[in-house]
């Protein structure tokens, strides 16, 4: 039934086309009869008549236009500029993704130095079908709590055994994703508060190192930095790459949770000289990163790969996966077992992750969640009597406090967190990482983009969110009763009943 | 984005005749004074059009060559009116070099904005 308030959208468009080649008309005459002047209308007018006929007839991708005119062009401009006013204006606090704007003003506090509480009550649903940390009846105080402190290494009795004692990092963004004064801004502030970073694929991390703090050096299937010709590793570029005094670890990445399976690519135009040394790359090429690392084809060679790789690099070396199918991770294990050779840490990333531009059908449908897979990777090492020997890092969504030590109790010793680190840093969930265009200059190379990220100021925001985090990890672990973080289970997580991350025998995973 | 040597050319040309024509307008070259009386637009309309094509010949020259390309076709069309409805194509015995310089300008400006119609802001990919 049609209403008095409905708009005929139809006529209105076929008046609209009529129109203007008549307002042409009308102006053409007043431009010849009365004053030239008009004929500034006369052409303006022309213009819109002449686009307005190309979108009509003569164009055949886009429907509406071509059934009516200019005046649909409307409906695109609005469509276009729907994400700013959703978020500005018409998302609840609740409601945005990947980020809600609860969560990012809440990074956003830390990082500035300002306390996280609030009052009158959660802006959250806060019922029985979220998971939850378990308080204890008896909590402690801060001052009983001991000091964060994970070895990375030291069950192979390595003299490089890498001491972590911030329970948060900076996960794998490298120079190419992000901009030189990102990179410089993370560096300075996890130096300044003795925190790890790792480097992501992004070749010798030059502007990494220029900061002086511990670097986790990652490895892509490319091996950007240490490759020969033929995309295959070169041992002479590692070793001398793990001779820096700031690369404390090696990550050997053999998927990523954003597109687990995918390759990525760099495009020739994103090559500059400067990234073309650091990833020891050819210039005005596309490069085409391989869907695995070539010597990596089963479950023995990537094995004997990663024992390679910690045998050339002296360091403790570990790998990164999304996980997928838990029997291939089982067979995995058993291989390392058989050939006695452990990764010094498993990185779990979770397929909800992460700032990697990827195929959206990757980031949305592949590889299962951080807190599905940790569970399973944390049981199968178990039961395979070794995860004393591997410590596990978790990535996937972890920018608050809450949510990682829930990891931690699922089975996560250290966390990784990118994206709360870009918030950090200022990130507005502009949603632009993948196209140059960061108006806050933190995934961009224009300068005149990063003119406003000051390298000085930002470093300390990150250093305050490192700091925040860490007092809300201590404040949380004493809630909880506990003095570690290492003694933290299942025991100390409410996990509702249609939750992911149940407790489930591996058999049935 | 990379564009060829001819689109260059183009924004060179377009550029190099709106400059000249602009400076005759804004330093009074009688020729324009008298083509802007027969207009009745003398002298508003002379300096306003000298503003409009030296803007257009700047942005021609600049990342924001669409714009100007654009703004150069524009006024074109106006001087395209203005010779068709009272200057005539032949303006004091120039035998048609004033309105030949309009279509090399006007060919150049359509054929920047063909090549650039990616660049155009907020409707770029319905071209």
């Amino acid at each position: 039934m049609k209403s008095t308030l409905d708009v005929d959208l139809e006529t209105a468009s076929r008046t609209a086309n009529g129109g203007i080649v008549l307002l042409l008309g009308l102006f053409a005459a007043a431009g010849h009869y009365a004053s030239f002047y008009f004929h500034f209308l006369t052409v303006g007018c022309l213009l819109l008549v002449l686009v307005n006929l190309y979108w009509r007839h003569f164009q055949t991708s886009h429907t509406l236009l071509a059934n009516f005119g200019f005046l649909a062009q409307i409906r695109y401009l609005v469509e276009s500029v729907g994400p700013e006013f959703r978020q500005y204006l018409y998302s609840s606090d609740t409601e945005e993704r990947p980020f809600n704007r609860v969560d990012r003003a809440q990074v956003y506090r830390m990082a500035k130095g300002v306390d996280s509480y609030s009052a009158f009550g959660t802006l959250l649903d806060y019922d029985s079908t979220e998971i939850k940390i378990r308080n204890s009846f008896y909590p402690l105080p801060k001052s009983q709590l001991k000091p964060f402190d994970v070895a990375v290494g030291a069950s192979r009795g390595l003299a490089t055994t890498y001491h972590i004692t911030r329970p948060l990092m900076i996960s794998a963004m490298s120079f190419g994703a992000l901009g030189e004064r990102a990179v410089r801004s993370l560096a300075r502030g996890a130096k300044l508060a003795g925190a790890t970073m790792n480097t992501g694929e992004g070749g010798y991390p030059k502007h990494h190192l220029a900061e002086g703090c511990d670097l986790i050096f990652q490895m892509g299937t490319a091996k950007f930095g240490v490759r020969t010709e033929d995309g295959l590793l070169d041992d002479a570029k590692l070793a001398a790459l793990s001779a820096l005094p700031a690369v404390k670890m090696i990550e050997i990445k053999l998927s990523q949770g954003a597109k687990p399976g995918k390759g990525g690519l760099l495009p020739k135009e994103k090559i500059t000289k400067e990234i073309s040394e650091l990833r020891g790359v050819p210039m005005g090429k596309d490069v085409l990163s391989p869907c695995h690392h070539i010597e990596c084809t089963d479950a023995a060679s990537t094995v004997a790969f990663i024992g390679r790789v910690q045998a050339v690099s002296g360091l403790p070396t570990g790998i990164k996966f999304c996980l997928g199918r838990a029997d291939e991770l089982r067979d995995l294990i058993q291989e390392m077992k058989h050939q006695q050779i452990l990764p010094d840490f498993i990185t779990i990333d979770g397929g909800e992750g992460g700032t990697g531009a990827a195929p959206k059908s990757f980031m949305d449908q592949l590889g299962l969640p951080l807190f599905e897979a940790l569970p399973i990777v944390h049981k199968m090492l178990i039961e395979a009597g070794v995860r004393e020997q591997v410590v596990i890092f978790a990535a996937g969504k972890l920018i608050s406090a809450g949510k990682q030590l829930q990891a931690m109790t699922l089975g996560a010793d250290v966390v990784y967190s990118a994206r709360g680190f870009l918030l950090a840093l200022g990130c507005i969930q502009a949603l632009e990482c993948n196209s140059n265009t960061c108006p806050v200059g933190i995934t961009t190379h224009e300068a005149h983009l990063q003119h406003g990220l000051d390298i000085e100021d930002k470093s300390r925001r990150v250093a305050n969110y490192i700091e925040a985090i860490h007092h809300e990890h201590q404040e949380l672990l004493g809630a909880t009763g506990l003095t570690s973080a290492s003694d933290l289970t299942e025991l100390n997580i409410y996990l509702p009943p249609h939750a992911t991350a149940q407790p489930t025998p591996i058999e049935a995973s | 984005m990379k564009h060829s040597k001819l689109t260059y050319a183009a924004q060179g040309i377009a550029a190099t005749i709106l400059f000249m024509a602009s400076g005759m307008k804004f330093f009074g070259d009688p020729a324009s004074i008298a083509v802007f009386e027969q207009l009745e637009m003398e002298p508003v309309g002379r300096f306003l059009i000298a503003f409009i094509e030296m803007a257009a010949a700047l942005l021609l020259i600049s990342p924001f060559a669409v714009a100007g390309a654009a703004l150069a076709f524009s006024v074109m069309c106006g001087a395209i009116i203005a010779h068709a409805t009272r200057l005539g194509f032949v303006v004091n015995e120039d035998s048609g070099l004033l309105a030949g310089l309009l279509f090399v300008v006007l060919i150049c400006s359509c054929f920047v904005l063909f090549s650039r119609r990616k660049e155009i802001p907020l409707v770029a990919d319905t071209f």
